[in-house]
């Protein structure tokens, strides 16, 4: 078959999938529902079915993932829009944020020293707090692999969205900014989703953290990475 | 019509992630490009310089699918099946720890500042 058929073919079925499971998790709303991982399985399942090399897959593949720097660039649209709330809590975001980002990607890269695991993975795990498409492309850049760097994310998202509102309790963060800032600097999207189950301000809050945990986790990253390898 | 803009939009996107990408490699920065072309549009956006109606329909509709755009990525995990068998098991148990710690610094400190702060205005 040709390359441009084949193209079509697995971008469409890439864009099927995602419709369709999507479709289900906004209906169910269950966290392991999300589409990501779903998709992410369903897709996996199919080429192991038909035998078809990843390779193979991504000459379609490719077309959507070039989607993800525009995205990224369109996150700036969400934070303009909540800059009011980001002004006025500015001293506790920076400081949160910040302190997240920095213990998020710290921590993973002691933890995985300590453990002896080789460079490649110790630099795929440390963006795993910040949101995929932004830890993808960090993780590409320090050298590690950006699609298992995705898999960490994930990994970390379900961490915070399962253990999160027992630890929060166990410490006793239960206003608006402190749920919204731990979830969104540690959980990214998942905790997001999750922080806007417990309101619309928390839900805000968390969305902010993520966006710039992104910005602040881009310039921490590469210095963490300079000073450690 | 509707779609006709938002088409337009998200090709402005993705001017400013290419903007982005140019700016990295011009000056050798370490930022992704993505990342330089959010913050060129966020400092448009809060300098008036760019109107937020001339963007904001189509980034909404990219980032209703945010999550799709990375879906091929993820797939590539099919390759790396092998680093979760043995000893790499302990890594999902590191981003596990190394998550929680995170929450609980950034949770904590955002709250302890932002209750100082209410209490300095009650004064």
């Amino acid at each position: 078959m040709n390359v441009i058929l084949l193209s079509f073919l697995f971008a469409g079925l890439t864009i099927i999938f995602y419709l369709f499971l999507n479709s289900l998790y906004v209906k169910y709303r269950w966290t392991l529902l999300t589409p990501v991982l779903t998709t992410t399985t369903a897709l996996i399942i199919f080429l192991l079915l038909f035998d078809i090399p990843y390779g193979q897959y991504m000459l379609g593949g490719k077309w959507i993932g070039s989607l993800l720097g525009p995205a990224v660039v369109a996150l700036a649209v969400p934070l303009y829009k909540q800059r009011d709330l980001l002004i006025q809590n500015l001293w506790p975001v920076t400081l949160g944020v910040t302190a997240g980002a920095f213990v998020g990607m710290l921590s993973g890269l002691l933890l995985a020293k300590i453990f002896r695991f080789s460079e490649e993975l110790i630099l795929t795990v440390l963006p795993k707090s910040l949101t995929s498409p932004v830890a993808m492309q960090l993780a590409e850049g320090f050298g590690g692999i950006s699609s298992l760097a995705a898999v960490f994310v994930m990994v970390a998202g379900f961490s915070g969205v399962i253990f999160g509102s027992w630890l929060m309790k166990l410490l006793g963060i239960d206003s608006s900014i402190g749920r919204g800032i731990g979830l969104g600097s540690s959980a990214h999207g998942l905790g997001t989703a999750m922080a806007f189950e417990y309101g619309p301000k928390d839900g805000s809050m968390s969305s902010v953290a993520m966006t710039l945990c992104a910005v602040v986790g881009s310039f921490l990253g590469p210095a963490l990475v300079w000073l450690f390898f | 019509m509707k779609f006709v803009i938002i088409f337009i939009q998200i090709i402005i996107l993705y001017g400013f992630y290419l903007a982005g990408e140019s700016i990295r490699t011009i000056f050798h920065l370490p930022l992704p490009g993505s990342i330089i072309g959010f913050l060129l549009l966020f400092a448009a956006l809060m300098l008036k310089i760019y109107p937020l109606r001339w963007i904001e329909s189509g980034a909404h509709f990219l980032l209703a699918f945010l999550s799709l755009y990375f879906i091929p990525a993820t797939v590539g995990a099919i390759e790396y099946g092998n680093v979760f068998t043995g000893k790499g098991v302990w890594l999902i148990a590191i981003v596990l720890v190394s998550t929680l710690l995170t929450m609980a610094v950034s949770g904590l400190s955002s709250q302890w500042a932002s209750r100082a702060a209410d209490q300095r205005r009650n004064r």
